[in-house]
């Protein structure tokens, strides 16, 4: 493979940069993925056609996306499945091609595959595994230090700072089979940063864990984020790990981004409710005049109201009846997420959905 | 020289393996045994009816076994191995890991697997072939020695380069496994030298799959009767096929789907 530099005037930033101002770690300009993807209907007959003419279709996995990370930033990718989250992060480590558009990490082109941007990045996926099932967990990584050429003294350094921040221990002299799912994922993401990556491509890394053990490589990331000053971009359908973890996120739908910004703005923009829990002493007559009511329990009302009418709300409830809690809030992100998803079109956005181009 | 490095990373992690499940060698020992004992019976047996096959006397067919399990030895030492491998990871989408790495994927592909006991299969061919020289009562003489080193390691490259470009197919096809077990089957004729063979098979065994060139012809360089034209045809056959393989690799790159999301 031939030996490239890094690639400083690939693309134009969106933003004029001041002289001096360090370059984002990530930049990427209409970057586009389409899948030609074969298609048929079930059933032999239909199959044995499709040995002669395949029929295949076109899929748009990632439409035109463009954004920008900084280093040391943590970005999280929110969209459901399909949504070209997992095809641009592939692109960005170098494992995809894109069909157009442009994109630059670290200065590198990453589908050129650079030896020096691969060593600076790495990629754990919550689905895959790349520990060798067979044998000890330290033999693998006695793999990965080779491959990657790590000093020995630096590598001891980081395996001993790793295993202790994700509590690896005895776990490393056992094989792989003999561990349990979230033990292996820990392992996993030990394995992927002995190299000590300034980039990091999280594609569902707390995939199918135990809640305790998705809080716990949660909250690992944070601190290896904060450590080495690592620029880590995440996707994830839980959205507690990107509430945890990120204060921007970006949201991929249909190969589209339909957000970018930070986690608050997301809610101020797609949330125009807010919830008014109040506990009251005598029962409140028809709460429907307040606000859409959500629940009705004994002694709490849940209602919801236009954030401009919060505080009107809040006075005449005050005034009405005797309150003895109240509690104003942003509903669940989840369900934010939830609407924007199923809506598709959000208000205010100014990105069109085009018809029918989910990839699945 | 990165990659003889690969070789030896992987293949501490083979004896790893290999370690932890101990029965192998017995195996493998076992099957290297039935190989060698069916190719000297059949030998055996036609040399009871008749004093040549094609021009061939028992102790020069004796030299072709011999190549044939050295060149099969070889070659499955890692790199058969490997692409076996290589193949399964792109339709179960493991490949991604080794994609990622920084180092030439192609290097990587094709050592990630070794399977330390073909070593076996090297050192029979190694002693059939000194006892066919004994038997033959020739001796080699430096030149003879050289040009067999030459096309024996030319035959192993064009061999390697060959199944590396049928593996490669597998970014687009995703489903090729079958294509190592026809290769696998092709190579089986290799046993006995090509020239045996009606012309069309010659034909297709020569240029079709590359057996001739793997163990035909460095056969026919140790018994002293290669032809020059088939000498330069197999060395430049060792710079093409590389060479090709390796552009090829790229195209298969740029082509990588990856097992979907």
């Amino acid at each position: 493979m031939r030996h490239r530099g890094p690639l400083v005037s690939a693309v134009t930033p969106f933003r004029i940069l001041p002289l001096g101002t360090p370059r984002p770690a990530i930049v990427v300009q209409n970057l586009t993925k389409t899948f030609d993807v074969p298609e048929r209907e079930a059933g032999l007959r239909a199959a044995l056609r499709g040995v002669f003419k395949r029929r295949t279709r076109e899929v748009i996995a990632v439409s035109s996306v463009s954004f920008a990370i900084e280093r040391g930033e943590i970005v999280g990718f929110l969209g459901p499945n399909g949504a070209g989250k997992t095809t641009t992060l592939k692109m960005l480590a170098g494992l995809l091609y894109p069909t157009s558009g442009e994109a630059t990490v670290l200065g590198y082109i990453p589908w050129q595959r650079n030896a020096e941007f691969l060593r600076q990045m790495t990629l754990v996926m919550g689905q895959r595994n790349q520990l060798v099932w067979d044998i000890p967990v330290a033999d693998s990584y006695e793999l990965n230090r080779a491959i990657y050429r790590v000093p020995e003294h630096e590598y001891r350094e980081t395996l001993d700072e790793l295993s202790d921040l994700l509590d690896l221990g005895p776990l490393i002299i056992k094989p792989v089979r003999n561990l349990s799912l979230g033990e292996r994922m820990r392992c996993e993401i030990a394995g992927a940063l002995l190299h000590r990556p300034r980039i990091l491509f999280l594609d569902e890394p707390t995939l199918g864990l135990d809640v305790t053990a998705q809080r716990r490589i949660r909250s690992f990331f944070r601190e290896y984020a904060d450590r080495y000053q690592a620029t880590v971009l995440l996707t994830s359908h839980y959205m507690a790990d990107v509430e945890a973890l990120a204060k921007r996120i970006v949201v991929i739908h249909r190969g589209l981004i339909l957000y970018d910004g930070a986690l608050a703005g997301l809610i101020e923009r797609f949330a125009p409710l807010k919830t008014i829990t109040v506990d009251v002493s005598s029962p409140l007559l028809d709460p429907g005049r307040y606000g859409e009511v959500v629940s009705v329990e004994e002694g709490r009302v849940t209602i919801q109201v236009a954030k401009p009418d919060v505080a009107a709300v809040t006075n005449r409830l005050l005034a009405d009846v005797s309150v003895t809690d109240l509690t104003i809030s942003d509903p669940p992100i989840d369900e934010i997420i939830d609407r924007v998803f199923q809506h598709e079109t959000i208000p205010d956005a100014e990105v069109e959905v085009p018809p029918a181009f989910a990839r699945t | 020289m990165t990659w003889l490095r690969l070789i030896l990373i992987h293949l501490r992690i083979a004896v790893l393996n290999e370690l932890q499940y101990r029965t192998n060698l017995g195996l493998q020992l076992f099957q290297s045994a039935v190989a060698l004992a069916t190719s000297l019976v059949s030998i055996a047996f036609v040399f009871s009816k008749t004093d040549h096959l094609a021009g061939w006397s028992a102790s020069q067919l004796l030299a072709v076994v011999g190549v044939y399990f050295l060149v099969g030895g070889l070659t499955q030492l890692f790199i058969l191995p490997s692409l076996g491998r290589f193949m399964e990871d792109v339709r179960l989408g493991a490949l991604d890991f080794a994609l990622i790495k920084p180092v030439d994927s192609q290097l990587l592909i094709t050592t990630r697997q070794v399977e330390a006991w073909k070593v076996i299969d090297v050192l029979i061919g190694v002693c059939v072939i000194g006892v066919a020289l004994v038997q033959m009562g020739t001796s080699l003489d430096p030149i003879q020695a050289m040009v067999f080193v030459i096309v024996l390691v030319a035959g192993v490259v064009v061999v390697s380069s060959f199944v590396m470009i049928l593996a490669t197919c597998a970014f687009w096809f995703i489903r090729v496994q079958n294509i190592l077990v026809i290769f696998q089957a092709m190579y089986e004729a290799g046993r006995w030298p090509i020239t045996i063979y009606p012309p069309w098979l010659q034909g297709a065994l020569t240029f079709l799959v590359p057996v001739g060139f793997a163990i035909t012809v460095p056969a026919e360089a140790l018994v002293g009767r290669l032809d020059w034209r088939l000498l330069a045809g197999a060395v430049a056959l060792a710079v093409v096929l590389p060479v090709f393989s390796r552009w090829f690799w790229m195209m298969g790159l740029r082509a990588y789907s990856g097992a979907s999301a």
